[in-house]
């Protein structure tokens, strides 16, 4: 079912963060030459949890529109966040790059939708969504070596 | 989607909080009742006269040391307040959808709201300087500071439990005055949870107290000579001839902020699709329980392809709402507050079939999300012919019920939207600055929305209102709110 009011939107970005940050918890573990960054990924996607909290919370008021701010269907942005033992480098990092390219798509998508409605809620999007982007070169920049 | 936790769990009678001592009524006791669920939650008392007078005994001796107590240490019990507000935001929210019925984004923005004003209120110390001429005449000055008048009253509505003595409170405090809070009996634990929190915060006993009831407490409140002010939310009859009248009477001061009939300006040159968003919210709402819901949609112009596409728009969009139970995130329209609240929204469905207008969505048909009893919900309808002058197109009905008029041009909608005996919150959605201004100009209304569908003031500005939407002079919130806290007391100086 699609996802339409802020809540529901924020919920989704939490779980996307999490699931994404423990992905990045357990590739830490695998791949001990990279642990620095994964561990640095992890918790900047904490941090982007909670400054979109705080987009929301400071800004959700009902003089904007919190019941529809979006229209997402959840399944375009599932995320695949196993890691397995038998994970070599370049799949994981090939595995990183691809959740990341899907919740940057998911933030771009979630921020124009919003645009005009949720006042910082985009705006924050937009600031992790960018974020995201220059995670992707530098994963795609780890891969090239 | 899953239900977020219920922050109350089991039933409890609610106690007044006076003089700092959480104290039990001796009054009648009545269920709470959660409108989604239809299950008690709390029970809260009818409290007497004798209770409401030992809370103005418990204020009044509050007031001396509170008034005496520095502007800026008010202030750093207000930051402490705000802190403790910022630190149980999804509690108080989720009590507010627990109570109320209003959906979670509803119940977190009306808790921002409230913080908002807790948040003004501590730059009491600026706030509240006087101002001083020297030399009025040779060797005397004058000078003017405002000061608090002793004990207030404050009676919230049903339909916003958290936010609403909100308005007041926080200034009524900060300018040295003590109070006391008459919350909506339909919805106590909100301020009930507020006094915990202002109790915590550090406000001296009596400063801060809550007597819950009804009629009793709201009489007793305007008879007893001992308070000085009353500020008030709800119905226009109740608002104009009971609590203005009655202050006027007794000589208080009084904010009565009452009912509307808000009507929506649509230029054929709005943005469609974020003007349909604002519909949807403004309209259907908190289910259209708002003093500040859009009730008629004025479709300006002699476009027929463009009308009949956005009504179509329109009724699209309200169709496809979620209706259900506001703790499921999914939610975007809770239930009315109660079954004759709902009984009401149907006797103007029908009212409206029998003035003739068009039946376009009825809400009176709808699927609630999960399994809850449909005793309180309804679902979002819209109506289009619908003459302004009629019972549907000119009278309150406080539930999500849309109707659409059409006119010639902007001139037109706005006469109508004059010709109200309401002015609260009108609005218009275009992309013309010129259409904009003229409208701002000419509405008779409080509060004006461009492209804004709920015109709700932010804390620092006041929240108006006009006509039958308001009775009184000042207004809650800002900078009003603290003229109507203070008495001006201007002082001469010569020396010999």
């Amino acid at each position: 079912m699609a996802l339409n009011t802020c809540s529901e939107g924020i919920s989704f970005a939490r779980e996307l963060e999490q699931a994404a940050a423990g992905m990045y918890e357990r590739l830490a573990q695998l791949l001990p030459a990279e642990a620095e960054t994964f561990r640095a990924y992890a918790s900047g996607n904490k941090k982007n949890i909670a400054n979109i909290e705080q987009a929301y919370y400071g800004v959700i008021t009902d003089a904007i529109e919190g019941c529809y701010a979006f229209n997402i269907e959840p399944a375009d942005y599932a995320i695949d966040v196993t890691v397995g033992a038998e994970l070599d480098r370049a799949a994981a990092l090939a595995k990183a790059i691809a959740v990341e390219e899907t919740m940057l798509r998911f933030y771009q998508v979630a921020a124009e939708q919003a645009k005009g409605l949720m006042a910082d809620v985009p705006r924050a999007f937009t600031l992790v969504a960018r974020k995201r982007g220059e995670r992707i070169e530098e994963l795609k920049s780890l891969a090239a070596r | 989607m899953a239900l977020l936790e219920e922050p109350i769990k089991e039933v409890k009678v609610l106690k007044n909080y006076i003089g700092g001592e959480w104290v039990e009524s001796k009054g009648e006791i009545v269920d709470v009742v959660n409108p989604a669920t239809m299950k008690t939650i709390a029970k809260v008392p009818i409290s007497t006269k004798e209770e409401f007078d030992a809370a103005v005994e418990a204020a009044k001796a509050a007031f001396p040391d509170w008034r005496r107590t520095t502007p800026l240490a008010r202030s750093r019990i207000l930051f402490r307040f705000k802190q403790l507000l910022e630190e149980n935001f999804e509690k108080a929210s989720r009590i507010q959808t627990q109570e109320h019925g209003k959906t979670i984004d509803e119940s977190r923005g009306e808790t921002r709201r409230g913080i908002e004003n807790v948040e003004v209120a501590c730059g009491i110390p600026t706030l509240m300087q006087g101002y001083i001429s020297e030399d009025i005449a040779h060797g005397i000055d004058e000078w003017c500071m405002p000061t608090p008048l002793g004990v207030f009253g404050i009676i919230g509505p049903f339909n916003f439990p958290w936010m609403i003595p909100l308005w007041s409170a926080p200034y009524a405090v900060a300018t040295g005055n003590t109070i006391i809070i008459k919350p909506s009996s339909e919805v106590p634990n909100s301020q009930s949870f507020l006094a915990e929190l202002a109790e915590e915060a550090g406000f001296p006993p009596g400063v801060w107290n809550v007597v819950h009831g009804g009629r009793t407490v709201v009489n007793a409140m305007l008879e007893h000579p001992d308070i000085k002010g009353v500020t008030f939310v709800g119905s226009t009859p109740v608002g104009r001839d009971v609590i203005y009248r009655k202050c006027g009477e007794t000589g208080k001061r009084v904010i009565a902020q009452c009912g509307a009939k808000n009507f929506m300006t649509i230029m054929p040159d709005c943005a469609v699709d974020n003007t349909i968003a604002s519909m949807m919210t403004s309209f259907f709402g908190n289910t259209g329980q708002r003093c500040l819901a859009a009730a008629n949609a004025v479709i300006v112009g002699e476009d027929d392809d463009f009308y009949n596409e956005f009504v179509k728009k329109v009724v699209e969009a309200a169709s496809k709402i979620k209706i259900g139970y506001g703790l499921d995130e999914s939610v975007q329209m809770g239930p009315l507050r109660d079954p004759a609240k709902k009984q009401n929204v149907v006797k103007y469905i029908e009212i409206g079939l029998e003035e003739g207008a068009n039946l376009l969505l009825d809400g009176r048909k709808f699927t609630i999300q999960g399994d809850y009893p449909d005793d309180c919900f309804i679902g979002p309808t819209i109506f289009e012919n619908v003459r302004p002058d009629s019972r549907l197109g000119s009278e309150e009905i406080f539930g999500p019920v849309m109707s659409i008029m059409r006119v010639k041009d902007l001139d037109e909608a706005i006469r109508i939207t004059n010709a109200n005996a309401f002015g609260n919150g009108h609005s218009i959605f275009t992309q013309s600055g010129a259409a904009a201004r003229y409208y701002q100009y000419n509405v008779e209304s409080g509060n004006v929305g461009i492209n804004i569908g709920i015109t709700a003031p932010v804390a620092f500005f006041p929240f108006g209102g006009m006509k039958d939407s308001f009775f009184g002079i000042l207004h809650t919130q800002g900078k009003e709110a603290i003229r109507f806290f203070t008495e001006s007391k201007v002082v001469i100086q010569r020396w010999f």
